[in-house]
């Protein structure tokens, strides 16, 4: 009995560290593959705004640096700065108020090149707060007091709506925001369960073609040339690494290029990563691609998110500069 | 008199029919594809955000030709099919040693109650700090959800053994893979089997889950993208596959059961006193 007890403990052993050893484990850092290329993890929402990076993929444009990237889509935007920061992607999207909360929480950020930026035309751009059909309210003042759906409270969404409202003289402390996932949003609208919702392409097409009006543009009326989002590293890796930051920068601009002059080729490769097919794809309103990092809508955004209690203070936006 | 006896053989013919489970089995998806395609068109739902069958099955005609949805088919089957064999294997070894020594059994009780309750779906922040969104992210939840099924069934199984026919080998001095093999595993490998069936449709839910929440590549992760892009009927037609793909899986554990248990008295029903 003894002998078979003993057995039985090593068994178990052996058992549960096969067991572990299968579940496997990674290495962090950048490696090389057999040409010699680092191979670069990007953390990415697969939707519009980042058309340019899977374009200049694509087109050999991060070859050209050698750089090898591989997409990584994560659970959302909200696991983009925490991959980053713990270095399982070096790279990552995000829009510029979520990184200036980052920033300000300590992570240590750094912007590498502009994502996206408004069409800057009121009536024609990517994001807008709709009403559904026969609503009253007519414009951004009439939101004051009504239940506005946005995908993330407090963040780039609530605060240039809030500031829309607010120049139009409505009262945006009046405002009831409710947490909606975007493709959540069309039917909330079309049942009434929200009086208004804000949405960003696609959603924004497809809520207007099923009877929705839009009534704000929150990013075009906060500023003709609002830089909603960037590419952005690691305050480490930035420091670690400045030769591939500068790379991926360098072929990140020729991408938003070749993307800002090309909307067919846009059009294109939105049927190959999104699910979009491709008559919607050639309807939808479509970002600017600058490849200029904007400073000043860093500085709008933070100052809104302050007004608004999204950010505590200021964070030292100079630093988070390239 | 009369009309009951002509009408006798139609209705044998209707019984027959009544009697075939695979033409029953059809009837009822026949029926269910009709409530899918009558509800919307009936307006009893909303057809923009629940499209009638037809347009479900024209997306999946659509998807069907994409080559990134066969290799999100292909990856799912392969993070189902590994979570399965590891879990599989580790309960297997786990439950034969636990079950065949009531010292170890009654020092891990309380710990596998306590950690076989844990949805796996709890351990999601735990997986991607772990190993970010990748495969093992996934895997590591099909491993967790599917272990515990399995191994309850093997302890189940080695519980079962009849002391008498074990202490019977052991007086024949049958050595203690001699005893596992003729003894111990014949009367567990039922019990296995079911186990093996449980976990295999526990490990497709967790596999699909994994990819829909984490983003791990795979069908839910397709079906993450249909959603994000606004595509209702995509959306559909991924979640029809995936039911397609639980009957396939409960069918192929049911085959791979009878198989390995054709010695066994409940599938050899021809030879049954």
């Amino acid at each position: 009995m003894k002998r078979t007890r003993g057995v039985a403990a090593t068994s178990v052993a052996v058992g549960l560290t096969l067991a572990l050893a299968a579940c496997g484990g990674d290495g962090g850092g950048t490696t090389q593959n057999a040409e010699g290329n680092d191979e670069v993890a990007v953390g990415v929402i697969p939707i519009v705004d980042v058309a340019p990076i899977y374009l200049g993929v694509q087109e050999g444009f991060f070859e050209d640096e050698g750089i090898e990237l591989s997409l990584e889509t994560g659970q959302g935007g909200a696991a983009i700065v925490p991959g980053v920061a713990s270095g399982q992607f070096q790279f990552g999207f995000s829009n510029n108020t979520s990184l200036l909360i980052a920033e300000q929480q300590g992570v240590g950020i750094k912007v590498v090149a502009a994502g996206n930026s408004t069409t800057g035309e009121v009536g024609d751009d990517f994001g807008a707060v709709v009403v559904p059909e026969g609503s009253d309210i007519k414009d951004a003042a009439d939101l004051a007091g009504k239940k506005v759906a946005v995908n993330t409270l407090n963040n780039i969404g609530s605060t240039t709506v809030n500031n829309v409202v607010r120049e139009d003289g409505g009262d945006p402390t009046s405002i009831e925001y409710v947490e909606l996932a975007f493709p959540d949003m069309p039917a909330a609208v079309a049942q009434g369960q929200v009086d208004a919702a804000w949405v960003v392409e696609p959603f924004l097409t497809i809520t207007t073609s099923q009877g929705a009006t839009p009534v704000a543009w929150n990013f075009a009326g906060t500023d003709p040339d609002l830089m909603i989002a960037s590419y952005f590293t690691s305050a480490q890796l930035a420091e670690e690494d400045p030769d591939l930051v500068e790379r991926f920068a360098s072929a990140m601009n020729t991408s938003l290029e070749y993307a800002d002059s090309n909307p067919d080729a846009v059009a294109e490769i939105l049927t190959t990563y999104t699910e979009l097919d491709a008559e919607t794809a050639a309807q939808l309103t479509l970002p600017k691609w600058p490849t200029e990092v904007s400073a000043d809508s860093f500085e709008l955004l933070a100052d809104l998110a302050v007004e608004d209690g999204a950010l505590e203070e200021k964070p030292d936006i100079d630093a988070m500069l390239p | 008199m009369t009309p009951a006896a002509t009408s006798a053989p139609a209705r044998r013919g209707a019984a027959e029919i009544l009697s075939s489970p695979l033409l029953l089995g059809l009837a009822g998806s026949a029926c269910f594809v009709l409530v899918l395609e009558l509800l919307p068109r009936l307006g009893v739902v909303d057809s923009r955000f629940f499209p009638p069958f037809s347009e479900m099955f024209a997306a999946l005609v659509d998807e069907l030709g994409k080559e990134r949805f066969w290799t999100a088919l292909v990856a799912t089957l392969r993070g189902w099919g590994l979570g399965l064999l590891i879990a599989g294997g580790a309960a297997v070894v786990v439950g034969i040693v636990l079950g065949s020594s009531q010292l170890l059994r009654d020092l891990t009780t309380s710990t596998i109650e306590f950690l076989r309750p844990i949805p796996s779906v709890a351990l999601i922040p735990l997986a991607v700090l772990l190993y970010g969104t990748g495969m093992e992210a996934t895997l590591l939840l099909v491993v967790y959800a599917s272990f515990w099924q399995m191994l309850v069934q093997v302890l189940y199984g080695v519980q079962d053994v009849d002391p008498v026919a074990l202490d019977t080998a052991r007086s024949y001095r049958f050595g203690l893979r001699r005893r596992i093999t003729s003894v111990l595993w014949p009367t567990a490998l039922p019990f296995v089997m079911t186990g093996l069936r449980l976990a295999a449709a526990v490990a497709l839910v967790l596999e699909v889950t994994g990819e829909l929440i984490i983003g791990t590549p795979g069908l839910g992760n397709v079906l993450a993208a249909a959603q994000s892009a606004g595509a209702v009927p995509t959306v559909y037609a991924i979640v029809l596959v995936t039911g397609v793909l639980g009957v396939g899986v409960n069918l192929l554990a049911r085959a791979v059961e009878r198989r390995a248990l054709r010695w066994h008295p409940s599938v050899r029903r021809e030879v049954a006193v």
